[in-house]
């Protein structure tokens, strides 16, 4: 095997083919199926990090790994009662969904996103919701509702 | 005096009187019946032939709670990240009565549209094995056979995919009725026996939606 590097364009361009293959496949379906994107970065670079059940820790800790990673430069987050917002400048990954806008497709998946959700069902064992992206000006805007719900199966 | 019918004349009512039934009577769906469901989706066609349905039915009351607590959370999640992105809003516009509204973003937002699993008789869970090349479409015609069945015994069936659509509630489901990874969990099948008629629900007609040997060509002539 290669020991070269490989350049942000080449993966892009097949996460791209992929979201499309899948959006061509399962259309507004689809988003629902993305949910698990990033579960080995979560299991492996994330869980640990998580010192304790709080939603700010919880981000924190997601924001570390993004960054150490270079997935992201920057995360920052608000909280209103239930309700997060997210923003994310300069995602390794904002090519494929300007690529997938430039198509007339919303975004429909998110890792940083669902490295925090997967955070907070599995520290809070809360169900939440990754209900928007908006891609604009190098800036995703994550729409995030934790609901009382438990996350796991009883 | 009961009507006769013609096979067709019979097949077609089957296929027109079919409705998403969500409320149902305490009565029990008998074995008898249950075997014509499952026999009706036996009998569907699957590419190769290749058969890749199983089918969990699910009586106990337990389960069946579950069943509705995953289902209502699914619906529940996403019909309220529709309510805070104000597409729900948009998708009731038209509905003038604020009494009415504000009922239907309240069933939808907290998932009790989909929780009725819990009420029902009888759940049929329908997986499919991931190993052949047509599983949607094979355990999709499955299911049809199985709700058109359903219609022609006088009972009510609705297809519910809130447990399964989003991946996190599939694995729930898996979790919850040990279903191998080799398996996809397709839907739910909810069935009983229903309290009062519904009406149909509005249909695009032919001529909107057939195409004379290629795309936007009407068939249907006006």
């Amino acid at each position: 095997m290669s020991d070269k590097a490989i350049s942000h364009e080449y993966l892009n361009g097949l996460v791209f083919d992929l979201e499309k293959a899948f959006w061509d496949e399962r259309g507004r379906g689809c988003r629902f199926r993305m949910m698990e994107v990033g579960r080995d970065i979560y299991e492996k670079d994330c869980k640990d990090r998580i010192q304790s059940p709080d939603i700010p820790v919880i981000v924190h800790a997601v924001k570390e790994v993004l960054i150490d990673k270079g997935i992201a430069a920057e995360v920052a987050f608000s909280q209103e009662d239930l309700t997060l917002r997210v923003s994310v400048r300069g995602c390794l990954h904002l090519p494929v969904e300007e690529r997938m806008l430039e198509k007339g497709i919303e975004p429909f998946t998110c890792v940083p996103a669902n490295l925090i959700i997967m955070g907070i069902e599995d520290k809070l064992n809360r169900q939440v919701e990754l209900a928007e992206i908006k891609c604009e000006n190098g800036v995703c805007q994550l729409l995030l509702v934790v609901f009382d719900r438990p996350a796991a199966v009883v | 005096m009961s009507e006769t019918f013609t096979l067709a004349e019979a097949t077609l009512k089957a296929i027109q009187d079919r409705r998403s039934i969500r409320e149902y009577s305490p009565e029990p769906v008998s074995d008898e019946d249950l075997n014509l469901i499952l026999e009706a989706a036996r009998q569907a066609p699957s590419g190769e032939n290749a058969q890749p349905w199983r089918f969990i039915v699910i009586r106990d009351e337990a389960t069946r709670k579950k069943l509705g607590d995953i289902s209502g959370g699914g619906s529940g999640r996403r019909f309220t990240a529709e309510f805070m992105t104000k597409k729900m809003q948009q998708r009731f516009a038209t509905l003038e009565d604020e009494a009415k509204k504000k009922a239907a973003y309240e069933k939808l937002t907290s998932g009790a549209v989909s929780m009725f699993a819990a009420t029902a008789p009888v759940n049929i869970v329908v997986i499919g094995r991931k190993d052949v090349w047509d599983l949607p479409f094979d355990t999709s015609a499955a299911i049809e056979n199985m709700l058109l069945m359903v219609t022609a015994l006088g009972l009510g069936a609705c297809w519910v995919i809130a447990p399964c659509i989003d991946v996190r509630d599939e694995i729930r489901l898996r979790k919850l009725l040990n279903i191998p990874d080799e398996y996809k969990a397709v839907s739910l099948i909810s069935i009983g026996h229903p309290t009062r008629p519904h009406r149909p629900r509005p249909r695009l007609a032919l001529k909107d939606i057939v195409f004379d040997e290629t795309f936007g060509n009407p068939y249907y002539k006006e």
